[in-house]
């Protein structure tokens, strides 16, 4: 039943529907999952803002009836790229544009399980734009129709089984292609860039390159990518994700290698924990809510915690991280960017520049990193109720006598107004009890406290936090002292809390969904500037120089524990307590 | 569930897990006693041994929240005292036996009257809360409970009438069936006329000959009209006044209808008791949600901040009824809904709401602080308020009778059975956040809640995404006091997906969901607090003074003037012109948005 009208049309008529099924909409937000996901899905409204700029019907306008919809990045218009992107457009409406992504590295496993996956949910959510293709591109050699069969035994319809599925997942196969070729060869990427001229048919060219490949071969990749596969007259982009680098240096050298074949915004550094839901919640929660902002500072917050924990450990995969270890792996990126974002100054707008400038300022008000500060773990076999859970050094990959942590604590400080002598406690491990992410604010104990003689001698106890629960299953809470309801006084720590799952039928779409549509429109909120990265590895790279050197050896914790003791050592030293392992959370 | 507990003695074992097992109960009854009858008279120490075993679940910290100054100086119960240190002594078994028989000698008794038994408020309320007390073992073991009326009654016949209402609240324990006939056993009942001393000596012998020679503690509930007040004061306090314990009257509203009428009452019932003799209830202060209030404000660091001008908007006290007087108009109709709902209990609530952090959670101290609020207020202006009449309305074939249709009211009435005002604090905290009040019967819903509006967030950088209306987009806590408490916190939110879309979604904390035991009626802890001697949910002379100050004025310009109440069907929202009052102030009253 769904209107198809695709977010890059230019027809004004599929335009006008489009209007008005906004207005039908708008007054429900009880209204079916499948217009809600389309009215806000921000390609949309600000393509067809920046389609037709004076047709009258701004979607924008239409949508902030209703209190909810749209979208500051709008904004993006002042950005080059974007007016680039834009003006032909605007022309005539005759020049239309076509985009490919190309997955390189497309046989591996981050683009069988993510990537594509990822493709096919925002074409099916119409967020991709008419004239699209998708090609993977690898050394092995495989026909078109094996790239199909190899991507549609992972793709599913997500969110529920709605109509047209079977029909959508034909369409998008049929959109992707595959080109077999070396990572480092002119000649192939030139072969590609045939083929792409191809499904392009003389149309704007954009062309989207997702580098899901080892780092050794980035610097090739984009070589060859960049000068033998560029846009002639549209835009080339780049995708790269983590390892930037191993240190300062390395990651030094890696930025300037692409720069000699990209500049700056050509490239889009994913940290994949930038996209999830709740990371993207925490702005809105700090900026759009009266009650957080006055709270947010030393003043009221005691310390700040951010843990990452997988329950389950390298299982025959260790060959990489054995080189990187947690801090590399989970640290340095993802908790430090959801540190950034949690810290920062309010930006002057929503603006990837003005977001990226402050994340910056705070990165660079950071004390690097201190060894006293860090703990560091590496899980040991462990045998429960029969079965054996193997250590780090059992596996295979691993040499036996490796130092890698597999296991990290580490208390960072801001040096600035706002945050002076506020911990920020990082904790991120493999093979821990649980699985699990997420950010926990402890605010300081209440002043001269009326009812401390119902909390004894221990403060801490009754002190308020705020949970952002990043996974699993998404949720907010903030734990409060309540009165227990009956005779008499006795108070007890409830939560007032909103459970996503509870509030949001809805799936929450995947983290690699939000960045490859956002790297798509050139929104680079969500992706990480090179000073962001120098900035980030400033911090750590003397500590993780000192413990390579020192060769310091981790703290062994059973497969399944609850991680090294030493963690709880290092937060009495800051004299705080990690929420997590309190017992009142399980 | 993590506890951070304290407890008023006998009081833990009913908002605690204590069951009633017969051990325990017996326990509790030990617990009670000691607390009532030791007194001066025993070192507290041996009271405290006394209680030691039989104290299963309380949590050893130190009760902050209950124990009051007053009590302490007039009438101590000891197992507030009890340190952590004490709770850990354990006697052996003999020295135990040996001070129960000790405390025996001694024990001191609590009579409760009930004057006007025969009543609605009595049969519907006061018996009932007893029993749940007993039945929760927090009565001391030797109590007695005395109706008194003017119908003649027997014994049996009074306890055959509370019997009916008597229900086991919370859940369907062991022993009900028990637990009642053992009440009922306590129940007595005296005829006599409300102003006659003579009937009131015949009271007081039969009490003594119930008390048995022990320390004898009598509490008057009056649940009689205003106007016999003084007259069953003078009576009880001149011939049924405890001899060597203490004598305490519990009065409810109506506490006069101006400012003059409440002094003269004060004045008059303070030629017979002292000020802390009179125990004023309001039972909306005994409501669970509104003792919370301040646990919330004062033991979470997260509210205070926020509790002020800078960050707060405005804040609303809402109440509303789903039915009309139904032929019971007469008393109401002399009073209208400002007097009967505004005035006393919004009022009281709003005081809490808004008092500085007091020094200590003694009921002293927290009624000097309510009081300076009061105290700040600016006295209702009539432009300030809208008032209401309920007309009779026809929906779906059945026909809702207007306030006037009711027998008991006269025709002409110009009654307000609606009320909607602003009011304001002039001090530093609130000067220019309006406290909107709000009440009124035969409405279309049954509530009664606390509404904080947040202003808007400052230089939003989401403003696009709410639109031109920044009302929309700011945060309100919600305390929900009936029905079905709740405590949720109204915050922006992003809808999960791709793209940035915001919603109003809440922080909630459904007591239903959280805690399973059914929430006392207000009128126990009241009760219990009155035979504890605790004051703090009780209303004191000035404070009940300032109370009339703000509202004597405009309640009779709007008798001179006979203002002509805005009429709206029954069963309504109300009068639109409580929308125009809110409008005046720049808010908007968010009981009516469309989220709700």
């Amino acid at each position: 039943m769904a209107i198809q009208f695709s977010p890059c049309s230019s027809s004004s008529l599929k335009h006008e529907i489009n209007v008005y099924t906004t207005f039908i909409i708008l007054p429900s937000r009880t209204c079916s999952s499948k217009w809600v996901c389309q009215i806000p899905s921000r390609t949309h409204p600000r393509k067809r803002f920046v389609l037709k700029p004076s047709n009258g019907h701004y979607l924008n306008a239409a949508s902030l009836q209703d209190g909810l919809a749209e979208n500051h990045v709008s904004k993006g218009n002042s950005n080059p790229l974007m007016a680039e992107r834009s003006n032909p457009f605007s022309e005539s409406g005759k020049t239309e544009s076509s985009l490919s992504i190309t997955v390189v590295g497309a046989s591996g496993d981050l683009a069988k399980k993510k990537i594509f996956p990822a493709l096919f949910a925002l074409f099916y959510e119409d967020c991709l734009p008419e004239n699209f293709t998708v090609f993977g591109y690898a050394r092995t050699k495989m026909t078109d129709e094996e790239l199909r069969n190899m991507i549609s035994q992972t793709l599913t319809c997500r969110i529920d089984k709605r109509e047209n599925c079977d029909d959508k997942m034909d369409r998008f196969l049929k959109r992707c292609f595959y080109h077999s070729g070396q990572y480092d060869s002119g000649e192939h990427f030139a072969e590609l860039d045939c083929k792409l001229k191809e499904k392009e048919e003389g149309r704007l060219s954009k062309r989207l390159f997702y580098l899901s490949i080892p780092p050794n071969i980035f610097v090739d990749v984009v070589r060859c990518a960049s000068t033998r596969a560029s846009s002639k007259n549209g835009w080339t982009r780049v995708i790269v994700e983590k390892p930037f680098g191993r240190d300062s240096e390395s990651s030094g050298e890696l930025t300037r290698c692409l720069k000699q074949y990209l500049a700056e915004d050509q490239i889009f550094r994913i940290d994949h924990y930038l996209g999830k839901e709740l990371v993207e919640n925490l702005s809105v929660l700090r900026f759009s809510n009266l009650v957080f902002e006055p709270l947010w500072s030393r003043d009221y917050i005691r310390n700040v915690q951010f843990i990452f924990s997988e329950d389950f450990g390298t299982e025959g995969r260790g060959g990489y991280f054995d080189n990187y270890g947690i801090i590399r792996d989970i640290m340095q990126n993802h908790l430090l960017q959801i540190l950034a974002l949690f810290a920062m100054e309010t930006p002057v707008s929503l603006d990837a520049e003005d977001i990226r400038n402050e994340k910056v300022k705070v990165l660079r008000s950071m004390r690097p990193l201190q060894l006293e500060n860090v703990v560091v773990g590496q899980y040991k076999g462990h045998s429960k109720s029969g079965k054996t859970y193997p250590a780090y050094t059992d596996d295979p990959t691993v040499p036996k006598n490796s130092l890698t942590p597999t296991f990290a604590a580490a208390a960072l400080f801001i040096d600035n107004a706002r945050w002076d002598g506020v911990p920020f406690l990082m904790k991120a491990g493999k093979a821990l009890h649980t699985k699990r992410a997420e950010i926990r604010v402890q605010f300081r104990h209440v002043p001269g406290n009326l009812f401390k003689r119902n909390f004894g001698t221990d403060l801490d106890k009754a002190t308020n936090e705020l949970v952002l629960r990043v996974q699993p299953d998404e949720a907010i809470y903030l734990k409060i002292n309540n009165k227990v309801p009956g005779l008499g006084m006795r108070l007890d720590r409830s939560d007032l809390n909103l459970l996503y799952r509870a509030r949001y039928l809805r799936e929450i779409p995947d983290a690699y969904e939000r960045l490859l549509l956002d790297a798509i429109e050139g929104e680079r909120r969500l992706f990480i500037r090179s000073d962001e990265l120098d900035a980030a590895w400033a911090l750590f790279t003397p500590l993780l120089k000192e413990l390579e050197e020192k060769k310091i050896a981790p703290e062994l914790y059973p497969y399944g524990s609850r991680g090294p003791v030493g963690s709880h050592y290092l937060a009495a030293k800051h004299n705080v307590r990690w929420g997590d392992l309190s017992g009142e959370d399980s | 569930m993590s506890s951070l507990s304290s407890s008023t003695h006998c009081r833990s074992y009913s908002s605690s897990a204590c069951p009633a097992s017969s051990s325990c109960n017996y326990g509790h009854h030990r617990t009670a006693i000691s607390s009532i009858s030791l007194k001066q008279l025993l070192p507290r120490k041996v009271s405290v041994q006394s209680n030691t075993k039989a104290r299963p679940n309380v949590v050893p910290i130190k009760d902050g929240a209950v124990a009051a100054t007053v009590a302490s100086i007039e009438n101590e119960t000891p197992s507030n005292k009890l340190g952590d240190g004490l709770l850990s002594i354990t006697l052996p078994e003999e020295f135990k036996d040996t001070a129960s028989f000790d405390i025996n000698k001694d024990k001191s008794t609590v009579s409760i009257t009930v004057v006007g038994a025969s009543g609605d408020l009595a049969k519907k309320k006061i018996f009932p809360a007893l029993f749940a007390l007993y039945y929760e073992d927090c009565l001391p073991e030797h109590f007695t409970i005395f109706g008194y009326a003017r119908s003649k009654m027997t014994d049996a016949e009074l306890r055959n009438m509370i019997s009916r209402t008597l229900t086991c609240r919370i859940d369907k324990r062991e022993n009900c069936d028990e637990k009642m006939d053992q009440f009922l056993n306590r129940c007595f009942y005296h005829s006599g006329q409300y102003d006659s001393q003579n009937n009131f000596a015949e009271l007081d012998k039969k009490l003594k000959e119930h008390e048995g020679g022990r320390i004898s503690n009598r509490l008057f509930y009056l649940s009689i009209p205003p106007n016999i007040f003084t007259a069953a004061v003078r009576c009880a306090s001149l011939s049924a006044s405890s001899a060597n314990g203490w004598t305490r009257v519990i009065v409810e509203k109506p506490f006069g209808r101006d400012s003059e009428s409440s002094a003269a009452l004060t004045d008059a019932l303070k030629q017979y008791l002292e000020e802390d003799q009179i125990f004023r209830i309001d039972h909306y202060l005994g409501k669970e949600l509104v003792e919370n209030l301040s646990v919330l404000r004062f033991s979470n660091l997260i509210f205070e901040p926020l509790w002020s001008r800078q960050y707060i908007r405005s804040v609303q006290l809402i109440f509303s009824e789903d039915f009309g007087t139904e032929g019971r108009g007469g008393y109401f109709d002399n009073y209208g809904i400002i007097r009967d709902i505004m005035q006393n209990h919004l009022l009281q609530i709003l005081a809490l709401f808004a008092m500085e952090t007091p020094v200590s959670l003694d009921a002293e101290d927290i009624r000097n602080e309510k009081v300076k609020v009061l105290r700040s207020m600016r006295p209702l202006q009539l432009e300030d308020v809208i008032i209401g009449q309920y007309k009779s309305h026809t929906k779906g074939g059945v026909s809702y009778p207007g306030y006037t249709d009711d027998k008991t009211v006269p025709k002409d009435s110009l009654t307000p059975t609606f009320a909607a005002a602003a009011l304001f604090i002039d001090n530093a905290r609130w000067d220019g956040v309006p406290f909107l009040m709000k009440a009124g019967k035969a409405l279309h819903n049954k509530r009664a809640e606390i509404r904080v509006q947040f202003r808007h967030v400052p230089g939003n950088l989401y403003n696009r995404n709410f639109g031109t209306d920044l009302d929309q987009a700011t945060n309100e806590l919600v305390i929900r006091v009936q029905p079905d408490e709740a405590i949720y916190l109204k915050i922006n939110n992003k809808v999960p997906g791709l793209g940035m879309r915001l919603d109003r979604s809440n922080l909630n904390l459904l007591y239903a969901a959280r805690y399973s035991k059914e929430i006392p009626d207000a009128y126990e802890r009241l009760l219990l607090d009155a035979v504890e001697g605790e004051r703090r949910l009780f209303i004191r002379s000035d404070e009940l003074d300032a109370a009339w100050a703000l509202f004597t004025p405009v309640l009779k310009e709007l008798e001179e003037k006979a203002i002509i109440p805005e009429y709206y069907p029954y069963g309504s929202r109300g009068p639109v012109g409580a929308h125009y009052l809110a409008a005046r102030h720049n808010v908007r009253w968010c009981d009516l948005g469309l989220e709700q």
